[in-house]
């Protein structure tokens, strides 16, 4: 029996003794553990129950407010890159330069946009030419009734310009650029141009719809006018007079061009009054090129970050200046923030709760080994020896149940991950070997009072009892 | 004799018995917790989303810049805005509770003067009729600016005796001011954005003159507004003021609202395009739900010549974060309940086998399986019922706890979570126990004795 026999350690004899002892203690450790297999079996179920608990809860806790960031990228463009202060325009070859700082797993989409003031029917309107592909990336709430511009020639129609003029999709529209050397401002004090027009982004509209409208104050260079006056005019005054103030300064012909209506776009906001083209057709129309207004990035992180991004993109690349979209960036923090406590004060209760439940079990399991306690003793086994091989036993449950929680914590947390945003979830060895720890440490110390008290008994009461 | 058995074995067992008791409870403190939570995260969620701004947009109908094309300096101007005396009709639609928080906007165009003073010859018309800055008087007239006038935090009394008070105080959450938001009775102050205020020289309590097309007005800096935003090219001034200075007493441009919205489905889709493309029960069903559609349909309904549009860049993407965070909480309730379940399940069954010993015995005097039975489940029902309701209470308080730290709201304490709660008891307490007294009950009563 490996009970506490004094051996003489020196000896070669003393040593081979001494490993014998070991061998029978793992031994007898081991058997316990197989031959109850119901006890066991409810045991590391209960260490599991609590393990799986906290990793499944603490991986949600931790990856989900991650997962949710990226989420909140339907809000639109985040950060905004604008010409530097006394530039009027960003240099296309910027973007090359900003994607690079930008760029990472975290970067959404990037849209260079460029306004011009175009004439429909003789009426003036905003035309925003991007590049379509990574408009859509980066403001997926736009609503598309028709298909998206596939070609060059084709071009999308804001909601409000389509009701106003009456057109309909597959239309054929004549869309005429200002010629590119009439600077607009200085001679034809006349011209529909105004930054004030309440429309142009009035700043209910604007402020409300964030993104493009964000940034047209760097349009607003005395270009703009969103709605016409009277479209189905011929006598438009404005219109008739300015081309007569270009043709009288200038002789330079207004350039023009037909283009295809595939789709009616409508946001609510400013875009329902915008002609939305390729940036392509855009410089080629009002012969233009290399020059942008705002480039629109879309990026999934949090407040600080941006911020931090944006300063970075200043500091590095020439002739920009960036700046994060605080509308965005200060409601997704706010947001983030409420999600992350929420899940966290979750996580905590819920833990809590459930580890108090797991050493209840624990201490049950093991008071009723009392008898068992009782019996060792009365056959020559001393307290320590009991309570050692006891907590060992506690041990080797708590890392089973540790490991076992660990692999179904991991399945569960996977399992709602992609249920609510269709990605995976990442697999954190740090919280895995701290839950592994925990449940060890538990079940060590619900072991641990029950043992100790058990083994103080005297072993004649603990076995006369039924 | 039934009954004194129960409570003897329920005296004698303390320890064991308060243990089921304690485990019980926690499991069902959790429940509760989690279950209260649930129902009312949506709502709570809902309404911190509405930090994003106002998700819908109200204009006039045919409004167009006819005031700034056609200006003529003598004729009254006929302007298309809505009647700010109409406003408070946004609050009596079917949805009026789950309007939010509203305000107006009036934009006019204003030259300013850095002296406080008006222009030369100060003819209240004095300014110039849509030129922009460089052109016009000699030297004299400064930079044409646009202004805004808006209600910061306006009082309104409503047609039905209720009050209620809207403005961009809320609306406007991720403006960072440098000095303090002004009120609507001030007849002097203003708020500049932040990069206006560097182009035109103006600090925290300069003053200046604003020449708007109808009058001038003196005017001091209370608040710069930092950020890149439209307002950073603006002033923000009182609605009355704006009114003032561009001559359109009573009128407003547009009006922003921020409503409690349901996420969009079919339906809604359907009726956002054509709300005359549904039948009778489908309308109904539409008009009664609080699609942002159809709360923005009643809002034409109550504002004469008013088309009122969801702002999509909002209400898309809060009805998608919103339905994301309630399947989370959902499956994270999901969770803990099954955590618990299994938890007081894994007690109760250790606590059963435990009694292998007094079931032998019980058989061996010649009880029969049923009496057996009936007796473990009494005893344990009592102790689960009991934990179970302690369980309740501390749930009850722990949703508390939740819903102030995280929303500062209370969280309502429903009927149907108790009843759920004490199912889930029961369930547990049965499917823990009833397979080990079977398991017991099959083996030899003096196997079981002997504790083999």
């Amino acid at each position: 029996m490996a009970g506490d026999v004094k051996t003489a350690r020196s000896t070669a004899g003393g040593q081979a003794r001494q490993r014998t002892r070991r061998n029978w203690f793992w031994r007898m450790v081991w058997r316990s553990v197989t031959r109850r297999r119901s006890r066991v079996l409810i045991a590391i179920g209960a260490v599991a129950i609590g393990a799986t608990t906290l990793f499944a809860l603490a991986t949600i806790a931790t990856d989900i407010p991650r997962q949710m960031a990226r989420e909140m990228r339907a809000y639109g463009a985040n950060l905004l890159v604008m010409p530097a202060r006394g530039e009027e325009y960003v240099p296309a070859q910027a973007k090359a330069a900003v994607d690079a700082v930008a760029g990472g797993a975290e970067l959404i989409g990037a849209a260079p946009y460029r306004y011009q003031t175009l004439r429909l029917n003789a009426g003036p309107y905003l035309a925003a030419g991007t590049d379509l592909e990574a408009a859509r990336t980066v403001s997926p709430y736009w609503y598309v009734d028709g298909q998206w511009p596939a070609a060059p020639g084709e071009i999308l129609l804001g909601q409000d310009i389509v009701d106003w003029v009456g057109l309909e999709i597959g239309d054929q529209v004549e869309l005429v650029a200002a010629a590119p050397t009439a600077p607009p401002a200085a001679d034809q004090p006349d011209r529909p141009e105004g930054p004030q027009t309440p429309d142009q982004g009035g700043t209910g509209q604007d402020s409300g719809a964030g993104g493009h409208a964000g940034h047209s104050a760097a349009a607003a260079t005395g270009e703009e006018a969103d709605k016409p006056t009277d479209p189905d005019s011929p006598d438009d005054p404005e219109g008739a007079e300015g081309l007569e103030g270009e043709a009288d300064d200038e002789l330079v012909e207004d350039r023009s061009g037909t283009f295809t209506l595939t789709g009616v776009l409508s946001t609510g906001g400013s875009e329902d009054s915008t002609i939305m083209m390729s940036l392509a057709d855009l410089e080629q129309l009002a012969g233009i090129s290399g020059q942008l207004d705002v480039i629109e990035y879309s990026i999934a992180a949090e407040g600080k970050a941006i911020e931090a991004l944006a300063e970075k993109i200043t500091a590095e690349v020439p002739s920009v200046a960036a700046a994060p979209v605080k509308r965005l960036t200060q409601s997704d923090t706010y947001v983030l923030e409420m999600l992350r406590s929420l899940l966290g004060l979750i996580a905590v209760i819920v833990l809590a709760l459930t580890m108090i439940g797991v050493s209840t079990t624990m201490i049950a399991v093991v008071a009723e080994r009392r008898t068992e306690i009782a019996l060792r003793k009365a056959l020559g086994a001393s307290s320590r020896s009991v309570e050692r091989e006891f907590l060992s036993e506690g041990l080797v449950l708590g890392a089973l149940g540790g490991l076992v929680g660990v692999a179904l914590g991991f399945a569960i947390a996977q399992l709602v991950s992609l249920n609510v945003f269709h990605r995976g979830v990442g697999f954190n060895w740090w919280l895995a070997a701290v839950t592994v720890a925990a449940s060890t440490v538990v079940a060590w110390v619900a072991c641990l009072l029950p043992v100790r008290r058990a083994a103080e008994i005297d072993p004649a009461l603990v076995l006369r009892e039924e | 004799m039934f009954w004194r058995m129960v409570v003897k074995a329920l005296a004698r067992g303390r320890s064991k018995r308060l243990m089921i008791a304690a485990t019980t409870a926690l499991g069902a403190s959790v429940a509760t917790a989690m279950l209260s939570v649930v129902f009312d995260v949506g709502d709570k969620v809902n309404q911190e989303l509405k930090t994003y701004g106002a998700n819908i947009e109200v204009r006039a109908r045919g409004a167009a810049v006819l005031t700034e094309l056609y200006d003529i300096e003598d004729a009254p101007v006929a302007s298309v805005g809505l009647a700010e005396a109409d406003l408070p009709k946004i609050k009596t639609i079917f949805w009026a509770f789950n309007i939010l928080d509203f305000a107006p906007f009036l934009s006019t165009p204003a030259v300013f003067n850095p002296d406080g003073l008006p222009v030369v010859d100060a003819a209240p018309g004095a300014s110039q009729t849509g030129d922009s800055s460089a052109g016009g008087q000699a030297g004299t007239a400064g930079p044409e600016v646009t202004v805004v006038g808006t209600w910061f935090s306006h009082h309104l009394d409503l047609p039905t005796g209720e009050h209620a008070v809207a403005g961009i105080v809320n609306l406007r959450s991720w403006w960072e001011l440098d000095g303090g938001w002004i009120a609507d009775q001030d007849q002097d102050l203003a708020l500049i954005g932040s990069d206006l205020a560097e182009d035109l020289g103006l600090e925290l309590g300069d003053a200046f003159g604003l020449d708007g097309r109808n009058a001038a007005v003196e005017l001091r800096v209370a608040g710069i507004i930092n950020g890149s935003g439209e307002e950073a090219n603006q002033v923000v001034v009182p609605l009355a003021i704006a009114q003032r200075l561009a001559g359109r007493p009573g009128e407003v441009d547009s009006v922003e609202v921020s409503a409690l919205t349901t996420p969009d489905n079919d339906l809604a889709r359907k009726a956002a395009r054509n709300p005359d493309s549904l039948s009778i029960s489908e309308w109904e069903t539409w008009y009664c739900t609080a699609y942002v559609s159809s709360i923005a349909y009643q809002i034409e309904e109550v504002l004469p010549d008013a088309v009122a549009k969801p702002v999509r860049q909002v209400s898309e993407s809060e009805g998608a974060i919103l339905s994301k965070t309630r399947l989370l909480m959902l499956l994270v309730t999901v969770l803990s309940l099954i955590a618990s379940a299994l938890a007081i399940a894994n007690l109760v069954t250790a606590s059963v086998i435990e009694r292998a010993p007094q079931i032998g015995l019980l058989k061996a005097v010649g009880a029969s399986d049923a009496s057996v039975v009936r007796l473990i489940l009494a005893e344990l029902s009592l102790v689960g019922l009991f934990g179970g309701a302690l369980g309740y209470g501390a749930g009850l308080g722990l949703a508390q706890v939740i819903g102030h730290s995280v929303f500062g709201s209370a969280v309502t304490a429903r009927p149907i979570v108790a009843l759920l709660v004490a199912f889930l008891v029961v369930l547990v307490v049965l499917g823990g126990s009833l397979p080990s007294i079977r398991m017991l009950l099959r083996l030899r009563p003096a196997d079981v004795l002997h504790g083999r």
